[in-house]
């Protein structure tokens, strides 16, 4: 029963921060190495709504808010060009993290800073005592993937969006508009992002580097997983399960290893990753 | 008569410059200081500063050292042991300081010995440390294991009846070396140990252990982690699994469980230095630094007032010795004593020092109360060889 709670709590904290990562390295094909940033702003967000005295569940639209309009100036500003030049973007999103992360440190310092969390203690599962807002994650995860698949798959803009990184030249000459699609795209990448950071919060410190750890795991499941919102959950769930196994059984050191390592594996073996076919 | 009158003045007054120009003459003390003032360390720096500098200026205003004025070099080392390694260059070979009086992490105070002891400076380490750590240019005035985890223990076993413990660490040297000592002394005093388990420094996520310790059931916790983010999650997700067992945390001090409000609330700790300790020299140096900082006061801390003590112990040790002499004055700095806010210190136990420590629980308001004293902390042999 730990182990399943465990599990399904793990997969979807691991869902909840790639998801944002997803949108713009699985979808838009941006090696976005800002995400760790991203993640930090968002931690950072919730820490301002308790600094207000406000209702810890705002920090939720509120880190949404923010990461959108982050996205929206730094695509406009820094990523645009650099869509037919994949290198460089890595450079240059790499460079944002950096600046991201300082202008953090010079707005609020380096040190450690605590924020409410919503929701406290423990629901009895069975007999058993879990952590309340670990349990809330599994539904948020979920939501999150259906809101995205839906808009992916269901939605005319989730075709526009997918014309336009497979072609984008023919996209065009049917009359989509790629650099609008590709704006919102990024943005919404971004606002996910910085919403999982706030969704993180109540489990971990906020501090300007907070973003960091979760950021190599983060690409190792999207590249896995290809582009697709449901194979990044079942990618979740399968890597996540190996994670807490190793972790319980062997040694949570390894346990940290668990997804490189077998994201480098799972790549040898089937490059194409999850997703296709 | 007048005349005579005139001369005895006169010459009392040529007695007296003299003398001040003698005293101003003298080249001053210097005392470096490296310190992480930008990096991880850029948290407690600041207080350890401060310290440095009240302690210098009431040393200075009651006549200086041997009726030489004391100054700080102050030097920023990042934090690191690169940085060390150009602060303590600069400050033995261009400034040639007479001493270096500092805390430093672990990594950094071993990459900067070799220059200490090449440069022949004695240095004071004032920040608490994994203990053996030993050059017959340094002597230690902060805690090792062996102070800091017998009173969580003691307390735990006797108070709180507790046998069986699990212990939680990040994997780096100072966690396994906290947690190996507090094993063993768990053990030698008849207590169990029944998970000792560690995640990586930049880990963040400690489901899998706090699910260890659910199953485990032990009668208490205790953890030693790398200070800010891993202490915080793993408090947090203590927390928010509803374990209950008394917590002792060996890698927390007061600053830092002040921020974090109720996450720390019933959380225990170990120091040699808390701000409500309730003796004479603590209260007198609390209103110094008040006095001498008022708004920009950073809370004193268990690096910050190790670092004021050291201070005092170098200004009697050098008065003992006569001279500011390398060599004699390492001699003396093991043999003076001086009553601190911490109480009395001596560095005399095998390069490191015997302290007074405080068992503290963090109350719901964030400060922390003191619930047992333990006087003259042994430090054990920490250096076999040293005299």
């Amino acid at each position: 029963m730990v182990f399943l709670l465990d599990w399904l709590t793990t997969a979807a904290m691991l869902f909840i921060v790639t998801a944002g990562l997803m949108m713009i390295f699985g979808v838009m094909k941006i090696v976005n190495f800002a995400h760790g940033a991203l993640l930090t702003l968002g931690g950072y967000a919730s820490f301002v709504v308790t600094q207000l005295r406000l209702d810890p569940w705002l920090s939720w639209p509120l880190a949404l808010l923010a990461g959108v309009v982050v996205g929206c100036v730094v695509e406009a500003v820094i990523v645009r060009p650099l869509y037919k030049r994949p290198l460089d973007a890595i450079l240059a999103t790499w460079g944002l993290g950096i600046v991201i992360g300082q202008l953090i440190v010079i707005a609020f310092g380096r040190g450690v800073q605590f924020v409410d969390a919503p929701l406290q203690g423990t629901w009895s599962i069975a007999g058993l005592p879990y952590s309340a807002y670990r349990l809330v994650l599994i539904p948020v995860a979920l939501g999150l993937c259906a809101l995205l698949t839906g808009l992916l798959n269901g939605t005319r803009f989730g075709v526009k969006t997918r014309a336009v990184i497979m072609n984008e030249e023919l996209a065009r000459g049917l009359g989509i508009h790629s650099g609008r699609i590709r704006f919102v795209t990024f943005a919404l990448g971004a606002g996910i992002g910085t919403l999982a950071g706030a969704l993180i919060t109540p489990l971990s410190s906020v501090d300007p580097d907070m973003g960091l750890p979760w950021l190599v795991g983060a690409f190792m499941l999207v590249m896995v997983s290809g582009h697709s919102m449901f194979s990044l959950l079942v990618t979740c769930l399968v890597f996540g399960a190996c994670q807490v196994l190793v972790s319980t059984y062997l040694s949570p050191v390894l346990g940290g290893l668990t997804i490189a390592v077998l994201a480098a594996l799972m790549l040898r073996i089937r490059p194409q990753g999850f997703a296709h076919g | 008569m007048t005349s005579l009158r005139l001369i005895a003045r006169a010459s009392a007054i040529a007695a007296a410059a003299t003398l001040a120009f003698q005293v101003q003459a003298a080249e001053p003390i210097r005392i470096g200081v490296p310190v992480g003032l930008s990096g991880a360390n850029s948290v407690v720096a600041p207080a350890v500063v401060q310290s440095s500098q009240l302690a210098v200026d009431e040393i200075n205003s009651s006549g200086g050292i041997l009726g030489r004025k004391v100054e700080l070099e102050i030097v920023d080392d990042a934090s690191g042991a690169v940085g060390a390694q150009k602060a303590f260059d600069t400050l033995v070979f261009q400034k040639k300081v007479d001493a270096i009086i500092a805390m430093e992490t672990s990594a950094a105070r071993n990459a900067a010995l070799p220059i200490v002891a090449r440069g022949k400076v004695p240095y004071i380490y004032t920040s608490f440390y994994e203990g053996r750590s030993c050059s017959p240019w340094m002597l230690v005035n902060g805690w090792v294991p062996e102070q800091q985890v017998a009173p969580v223990v003691d307390y735990f076993a006797k108070s709180k009846g507790a046998k069986s413990f699990f212990l939680v660490g990040s994997d780096y040297s100072f966690g396994r070396g906290m947690l190996d000592f507090t094993k063993k002394y768990i053990e030698q005093h008849g207590g169990k140990v029944v998970g000792e388990e560690y995640l990586p420094m930049d880990g963040s996520d400690w489901t899998a252990i706090i699910s260890k310790i659910r199953a485990a059931h032990p009668d208490a916790l205790i953890s030693a982690t790398a200070g800010g983010a891993p202490n915080v999650s793993l408090a947090k997700q203590l927390k928010a699994a509803g374990l209950a067992q008394p917590y002792g945390n060996l890698a927390i001090d007061e600053g830092t469980a002040k921020t974090m409000g109720d996450v720390a609330t019933g959380m225990y700790l170990s120091a040699s230095y808390l701000t409500s300790i309730d003796i004479p020299e603590n209260v007198r140096f609390i209103d110094g630094m008040k006095k001498k900082f008022g708004a920009e006061l950073k809370t004193p801390n268990e690096l910050s007032a190790p670092q004021y003590e050291a201070i005092y112990l170098y200004k009697a040790a050098v008065e003992k010795a006569g001279s500011t002499d390398s060599a004699k004055v390492m001699k003396t700095l093991g043999e003076v004593s001086y009553t601190g806010p911490r109480g009395p210190v001596q560095m005399n136990k095998s390069r490191h020092t015997p302290l007074s420590m405080r068992l503290g629980q963090v109350q719901g308001d964030g400060s922390i109360k003191i619930l047992e004293t333990f006087a003259n902390v042994d430090p054990g042999m920490q250096c076999p060889s040293a005299k």
